[in-house]
């Protein structure tokens, strides 16, 4: 089956699936600027190592690329000229509030459709799309459950699984051990992780703290929002674009309000009391927030700004969050 | 006989030019009393001798008086941004509204040398210098010692730069209501799709003009509750023919600045006189009156043959607006001549379409922006200019912190040199220059050097 790699959350994985491909959301490794093809000054190193893995990666049939974030839109050009596969540049919209935004959004996706369609893929029924929405939901559902029961360096490790892979058996059978780990209940907040800084989560864990709430873009406030399961017989398009649209809320949001109700909400139901705000430098849409939050939150917040390749910066991280959790116990 | 002159000089040309019973508009003066408003770049630059110019940097640095002025006239005050030339022209289409760009706070740092202290403020508010000198507005909002604030702003987002998004919705984090509308990233058609053409020679499919049609409706409905007046079909139709005279004097200009055989006009005056285009300056008549009188000098500089560099001037085609308008300057010092610029917003100069439907039009020109298409669209307009004005060689000037310059600059500089043999050049251009002056001064004169050896081979 044809692969079609992508990392933005607001690409529906089920409608790649549903045409008859096998979706692939990237969760790049490494920012690695030793080896990166791209090697300019000022690029987000989670867009550089996106780009720089799919320049170099064998195994893509089709990459698809969004426009929610502007270093993302702009690595379309630069995976165009380089790339031997064919490059779909996804026009996910910033706003959010009025019926013609939603249009867009899912006239974008029908135009995804026709590209994936042009790679080979079949035109998707509305009872197949249906149930490969029903086997997702499901595997997302069993993923949010087994939350509390493991690390987190481990649930985002699953998620990420999840969306390279799609739901498979072990998504849904996920063994449930008795919850290990104690600590200060904490939230990490900010854009996406690359694999390589999931261990921010292991370290802030084995200091003392516990990650309640993974609001990264590759942690669960990255997955789309539960289906209907009604709408989703009746009119799955139109539920799918509903829950991924509607459902994932972002920091690229203008107005991003809903960002906060929806923190708000997590951070208060989990009795978070610290918060690891991460982000990549150069990534302007969080960095952004982060005085925001500090000013709109109560609690403590640890800004943890990486380049994704850097050991010093590990070593440093790794003192600020040990400095974080000692002052919160 | 036309020279670029110090502010001092111009304090004595001045005065002569007013025994010669110099005639200037209500905002006329010397120019150095400018320097009383903290502008003290002025000190430093270098400017074109004409009453045309004097009356131009006048006009530019009084935009803030007739801001208070037309409130004080009890006329709305609609801070558009990021657009760069759309809402304005529906804006001046009302008798009681004025628009103007907070985005132009970005040239405060420069021109007050940094004594303003809107980037301290902007680094307390959590907006550092990894962002571009736009972040400069926020310290302006905040003091509002540079312009009043708005009764609306309406900000587009979508296909823009993630600084500008990011500082906007900061603001409005901190309180001030901003009308959000989407611009969406400019795509080729798909073989299926009916297809339309933009201004500039982009095309966009049909149901991306009617989406970014439908976005300026709302925004209509905005302008009118505020204004209190219906914005009919005439009325904007008007609004974009004047709009079009703006733009068909600056082509002139542009085509005669860059295409002379001797420079009519140095390229900061240039540069300002393009900038006109995006919002007039607060003012849309006085902006033509401007235009047209420099258009006149330059023509009668090119009739007479005479212009304020040297034949030899080397032809270069400037991509993105500087942060330190000093650099134009020092551009011109080493030798070199502005022939072909793209500082961000060629959707403003374009002219507008006047045989449609108005708002068609303006959604044609919106999508026609630069910045909302992909960096290879943009390049392709650059090379096409490039062949226009001859120009031979390329510098790309980076905005610091700016998102899309991050990756922008390797695709343009791959794209003109596929096309050309010619060098192109990236440097990065701060608020301030005076640091890094030796080594941005060293990097153009050896771009000048290197296209006059290229020239004798």
């Amino acid at each position: 089956m044809k692969k079609i790699f992508y990392t933005c959350p607001y690409v529906p994985a089920e409608w790649i699936e549903a045409h008859s491909l096998k979706p692939a959301r990237v969760t790049p490794n490494t920012a690695g600027s030793a080896t990166a093809v791209i090697q300019r000054e000022g690029v987000c190193p989670y867009a550089r190592s996106f780009i720089n893995e799919l320049i170099t990666e064998k195994g893509a049939d089709g990459i698809i690329v969004t426009t929610v974030c502007d270093q993302m839109r702009r690595g379309f050009d630069i995976l165009a000229r380089r790339c031997d596969v064919p490059v779909f540049l996804m026009n996910v919209p910033n706003t959010w509030q009025n019926v013609g935004v939603q249009k867009l959004y899912i006239d974008e996706l029908r135009r995804l459709g026709k590209f994936l369609i042009d790679l080979g893929g079949k035109p998707p029924s509305d009872e197949n799309l249906a149930n490969i929405m029903l086997a997702y939901d499901t595997a997302r559902a069993s993923i949010r459950a087994a939350r509390g029961y493991l690390p987190a360096g481990k649930f985002a490790e699953m998620i990420a699984a999840f969306g390279r892979d799609g739901p498979g058996e072990e998504f849904t059978s996920i063994k449930k051990h008795e919850l290990l780990i104690e600590g200060v209940p904490l939230a990490i907040v900010g854009g996406p992780l690359m694999r390589r800084d999931f261990d921010i989560l292991d370290i802030a864990e084995q200091a003392g703290g516990r990650i309640v709430l993974d609001a990264a873009e590759t942690g669960e406030r990255g997955m789309c929002a539960p289906f209907d399961r009604r709408r989703l017989r009746d009119e799955p398009l139109m539920e799918l674009a509903r829950a991924y649209f509607g459902g994932i809320q972002d920091a690229s949001r203008r107005p991003n309000s809903e960002l906060y109700k929806w923190l708000k909400s997590k951070l208060i139901h989990r009795e978070v009391r610290g918060i690891i705000f991460h982000r990549y430098v150069w990534c302007d849409m969080w960095h952004a927030e982060l005085r925001r939050l500090k000013d709109w939150t109560d609690l403590p917040v640890l800004d943890v700004d990486t380049t994704g390749d850097n050991e010093t910066h590990r070593h440093r991280t790794a003192n600020r969050i040990h400095a974080f959790l000692e002052m919160l116990k | 006989m036309p020279e670029r002159i110090t502010l001092e000089e111009w304090d004595l040309r001045y005065e002569r030019l007013q025994r010669t019973g110099l005639s200037q508009p209500h905002y006329g003066g010397p120019l150095s009393r400018h320097i009383e408003d903290g502008d003290q770049r002025l000190l430093k630059l270098r400017y074109d001798n004409s009453a045309a110019a004097l009356r131009l940097w006048n006009f530019l640095l009084t935009e803030e008086d007739r801001l208070r002025d037309a409130r004080a006239k009890g006329k709305k005050l609609i801070g558009t941004m990021k657009d760069l030339g759309t809402v304005p022209v529906m804006a001046y289409s009302f008798d009681n509204v004025t628009a103007f760009y907070p985005d132009g706070a970005w040239w405060i740092p420069c021109v007050m040398e940094l004594s303003a202290g809107l980037l301290s403020i902007a680094d307390s508010l959590g907006i550092d210098e990894s962002f571009c000198p736009v972040r400069a507005m926020l310290g302006a909002f905040l003091t509002e010692a540079h312009f009043p604030v708005p009764d609306m702003l309406i900000c587009s987002v979508g296909a823009t730069c993630d600084d500008f998004s990011a500082i906007a919705q900061r603001l409005n984090g901190l309180g001030y209501p901003i009308l959000w509308w989407e611009i969406p990233h400019r795509r080729k058609p798909g073989p299926d799709e009916p297809v339309v053409s933009l201004p500039g020679g982009f095309t966009a499919p049909k149901c991306q003009v009617e989406f970014v049609k439908s976005e300026l409706e709302h925004i209509n409905t905005a302008l009118e509750e505020l204004a209190g007046a219906k914005l009919d079909e005439e009325k904007l139709s008007a609004g974009i023919k004047e709009a079009n005279r703006v733009r068909r004097y600056l082509a002139e200009l542009r085509e005669l600045a860059f295409t002379a055989e001797l420079c009519p006009l140095p390229a900061l005056e240039m540069l300002i006189a393009e900038m006109l285009a995006i919002h007039f300056c607060s003012d849309r008549r006085e902006t033509i009156g401007v235009l047209k009188e420099l258009l006149d000098e330059v023509k009668a500089r090119v009739r007479a043959g005479i212009g304020v560099l040297d034949a030899g001037a080397v032809k270069i085609f400037w991509v993105n607006p500087v942060a330190d308008l000093y650099v134009m300057n020092m551009l011109e010092d080493c030798g070199g001549r502005i022939c072909g610029t793209e500082y961000l917003f060629t959707h403003a100069l374009d002219l507008i379409p006047e045989d449609l439907p108005a708002l068609e039009a303006l959604a044609r020109m919106a999508l026609a922006d630069p910045m909302v298409g992909s960096s290879a669209d943009r390049a392709e307009r650059i090379c096409t200019d490039i062949r226009r004005f001859g120009s031979e060689a390329v510098i790309i000037s980076r905005i610091p912190g700016a998102s899309h310059c991050a990756l922008e600059g390797e695709v343009i500089g791959e794209i003109v040199q596929e096309n050309f043999d010619i060098p192109v050049l990236e440097i990065e251009v701060p608020p301030v220059t005076d640091s890094m002056r030796p080594t941005v001064r060293t990097r153009l004169e050896a771009l000048v050097e290197t296209i006059k050896a290229r020239r004798k081979r």
